[in-house]
């Protein structure tokens, strides 16, 4: 069982004024048109989207429909709740940690605890075959989505610079940027400036102003809890609800468990098990939303006679290609009071080393992002990762306040090797759980030494002691991507399955590539564009 | 007694629980307890337990050990999923049992006696072993995953004590900050109910 371990007991029927704790009155159970499986970031675009464009959806997601005022506390520990707690093996040479540091469950999904940090792609991260030789170009580029980007941006109110120096898209934001900053993205920048590399106020999901009937940020630094006050966006807050409105329902702690194909090939319905009952939902089309581990682990279970290598998978791509970014978190001391805990955890960036530069010995790049950080989980990470425990941990903690961080975002490039199959060993579904395996490659490794490098060599700059830097890493991206070719890829541009016509798989599985930027506005873009290519078939 | 020495000797966040939201100031002074019944845990485990927690967090007081215990005792108990599992290493719940019989038995070889009745020296010498995956262990525990042991159990010790409000007064942590926020957040700037350093340190 995975319920929520506050016990509180959520409804799990909602629609337009009706909120309901039992499924006896499903508002779309024989009529659907659109089924869709995860209600996270990809999953509260396409929901408000296609219900806005007058289709009957139903979006089913595992987790509860939060009530931020209830559920979300200013508390490090009490709030892994919000993350996909089940247990994943994980195996590889370096190991992922899921759970907290990359998933979430719930309405909401990521959004519900990810930083906020809103970053495009930039032109570079479609074509990396064509231009560095390596990994493969997606089928779509920057300019296909350019329209979609523009759309979100200025939809959710995201806070930015007047400029900015990177990419194709030059700002201005629609909201104004962020102040004031807090101490860790002052060295940061005044780290950067000594050393002649471009820094901005990072472009944020988070209002500097209020927008909507949300107030602005008030600083209290717990995005990675739920934010109380509604200043992050989240899809549970903002698309969600307005997809109700429009029309649409959601069942929330509803675990969808299997694809049941009819006899043309075609998906037909889903099972999904609420409160240990199994239940049905037919639909038109169906679309899985449901991220980078649980989406293939629903497709290769789903295996049937006529597709033994599981649903959608005759390229033999669903759950290869698995990404992270490499997130090494690189600490320096100070004279100063820090105080690491204050602020939006993320309140300036720098992508100056994001692009390929041929003498750095490896491809690709990275962002940095001014990182704020809390003790749970910085004195976890010290044991975890770098086996420092007992008095030496203390002695570390105890300055806690005086510590500066810079976070890596890094660029993985793709491997067939890392990857989600099944195991032998049943969850309490009786679904085979999840084997996730990662291992760096040979470039991942250079380009962490060289962003580690750089992060000391800007806090130094402004007095900062290098004091240790944790191998960590975030946000989760393939294992079904899109592509062309249908012997290589599991998707085609507009997200729909090479294999069966009415599946559509949309979220941060179907990247290519990672890129070397904080993911969360491509998943919606591409969800975004996913909506219109369905709502563009459709009235044809 | 505490062991440590604090730069913030004058603050106590727990005077500005008045100003915390209802939802957060109940789940935090549930850690001050008293404490429900152990639920997984058994008497000879638990005192193990609090000997390990002690060096593993560098911390004597009794009260905040408890806390630590009780804390993993709810984790093992829980049905909620554990995030990750490295491929070949048990369950959390016959980690940490196991883990705790092979490291007392590993004791009792080696010196004769228990865990618990080992000086601290000896005590902190067997878990760096553990933590290195160079614990002596008996026959039977040959293939145990101590280094695995040692880090699931370190790293739920060490977040409890991290979210102990004592200790947030003593390392200067703000705590929890709805619905107040903060208003002066740049460099050099607190709010006047943050923790102030004493100024007779350097
Ligand atoms: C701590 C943290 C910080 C982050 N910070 C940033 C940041 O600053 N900027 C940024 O760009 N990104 C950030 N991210 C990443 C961001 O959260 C993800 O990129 C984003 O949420 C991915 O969107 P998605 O739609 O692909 O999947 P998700 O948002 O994860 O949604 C998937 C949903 O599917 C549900 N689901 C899964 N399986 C099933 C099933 N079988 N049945 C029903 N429902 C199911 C899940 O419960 C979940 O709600 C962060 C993530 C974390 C964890
Ligand atoms: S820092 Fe701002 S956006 Fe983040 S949780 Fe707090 S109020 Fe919300």
């Amino acid at each position: 069982m995975t319920g929520n371990p506050n016990s509180i007991k959520h409804n799990c029927d909602h629609y337009a004024d009706h909120r309901l704790d039992n499924l006896h009155q499903r508002k779309y159970e024989k009529d659907a048109d659109i089924c869709i499986v995860g209600a996270g970031a990809a999953g509260g675009v396409l929901t408000d989207e296609l219900s806005r464009a007058g289709f009957r959806v139903v979006t089913i997601e595992a987790g509860p429909f939060w009530d931020p005022q209830s559920d979300f506390a200013s508390d490090e520990l009490s709030m892994q709740s919000l993350a996909w707690n089940d247990t994943r093996l994980v195996a590889g040479k370096d190991p992922l940690t899921m759970g907290h540091n990359n998933s979430g469950r719930g309405v909401g999904g990521g959004t519900v605890h990810f930083t906020g940090v809103f970053l495009r792609f930039h032109e570079s991260d479609f074509q990396v075959k064509t231009q560095d030789g390596l990994a493969a170009d997606w089928p779509i580029t920057y300019q296909d989505l350019a329209p979609y980007y523009d759309k979100i941006e200025k939809d959710i109110a995201v806070s930015g610079p007047k400029i900015f120096p990177w990419g194709s898209f030059h700002g201005p934001y629609p909201y104004p940027e962020r102040e004031p900053i807090s101490a860790n993205s002052e060295v940061f920048r005044r780290g950067c400036e000594k050393l002649g590399i471009r820094s901005v106020v990072a472009p944020l999901a988070i209002l500097s102003a209020p927008f909507a009937g949300r107030p602005p940020c008030i600083n209290r630094g717990f995005c990675n809890q739920g934010c109380l006050p509604n200043a992050k966006f989240s899809t549970l807050i903002h698309h969600i609800p307005r997809a109700i409105a429009h029309g649409a329902e959601i069942l929330s702690d509803c675990m969808v468990t299997h694809l049941n194909l009819d006899k043309t090939g075609a998906l037909k319905s889903v099972t999904f098990v609420h409160d240990g009952k199994e239940y049905e939902q037919k639909a038109k089309a169906f679309i899985l939303a449901n991220y980078c581990i649980e989406t293939p682990r629903l497709l290769l279970s789903s295996a049937c006679p006529q597709f033994p290598d599981g649903l959608a998978n005759s390229s033999g791509m669903v759950g290869k290609n698995l990404m992270t970014h490499t997130g090494h978190d690189v600490y320096c001391k100070f004279r100063d009071e820090i105080r690491l805990y204050k602020g939006t955890p993320v309140l300036a960036t720098s992508q100056d080393f994001y692009e390929t530069e041929p003498s750095r010995g490896f491809i690709r790049g990275y962002t940095l992002n001014a990182h704020g950080t809390r003790p749970v989980g910085l004195a976890k990470k010290l044991v975890t990762e770098n086996n420092i425990w007992g008095k030496e941990l203390y002695e570390i903690m105890r300055d806690f306040n005086f510590y500066a961080q810079i976070t890596i975002v890094g660029e993985v490039l793709p491997d067939p090797g890392n990857s989600v199959t099944l195991s032998d060993e049943k969850d309490e579904y009786g679904l085979p759980r999840a084997v996730v395996t990662f291992s760096y490659g040979e470039n991942d490794q250079k380009l962490v030494a060289h962003g580690v490098k750089k992060s000391q060599e800007i806090l130094e700059a402004v007095g900062g002691e290098p004091a240790f830097v944790i191998p960590d890493t975030g946000h989760l991206m393939g294992t079904c991507p899109m592509g062309k070719d249908p012997t290589a890829s599991v998707v085609d541009e507009f997200c729909r399955s090479h294999d069966i016509p009415n599946l559509y798989i949309c979220s941060a599985s179907v990247f290519v590539t990672s890129g070397g930027a904080n993911p969360t506005e491509t998943v919606m873009a591409i969800a975004a564009r996913t909506a219109d290519y369905i709502i563009s078939e459709a009235s044809k | 007694m505490s062991l440590q020495k604090t730069r913030y000797p004058f603050y106590d966040v727990l005077q500005e629980k008045s100003h915390w939201d209802e939802h957060t100031r109940e789940i935090v002074l549930k850690r001050l307890g008293p404490f429900t019944k152990y639920e997984f845990l058994n008497n000879y485990e638990v005192e193990i337990l609090y000997a390990i927690a002690k060096l593993v967090v560098n911390e004597e007081r009794q009260e905040i050990l408890e806390y630590l215990v009780h804390q993993l005792d709810k984790n093992l108990a829980s049905p909620i999923g554990e995030n990750q599992r490295k491929v070949g290493v048990p369950e959390q719940k016959k980690l940490i049992r196991q883990g705790l019989l092979a490291l007392n038995q590993g004791v009792r070889q080696q010196y004769g006696v228990n865990y618990v009745e080992l000086g601290s020296p000896q005590q902190l010498a067997f878990l760096n072993d553990l933590q290195k995956g160079k614990a002596t262990l008996s026959e039977e525990w040959q293939k145990f995953p101590q280094q695995d042991f040692f880090k699931k159990l370190a790293a739920d010790l060490i977040s409890a004590y991290y979210s102990h409000p004592v200790v947030w007064s003593e390392i200067g942590y703000g705590g929890p900050a709805y619905p107040r926020g903060y208003v002066r957040v740049e460099k050099g700037l607190t709010d006047p109910w943050e923790a102030k350093r004493d100024d007779r340190e350097s």
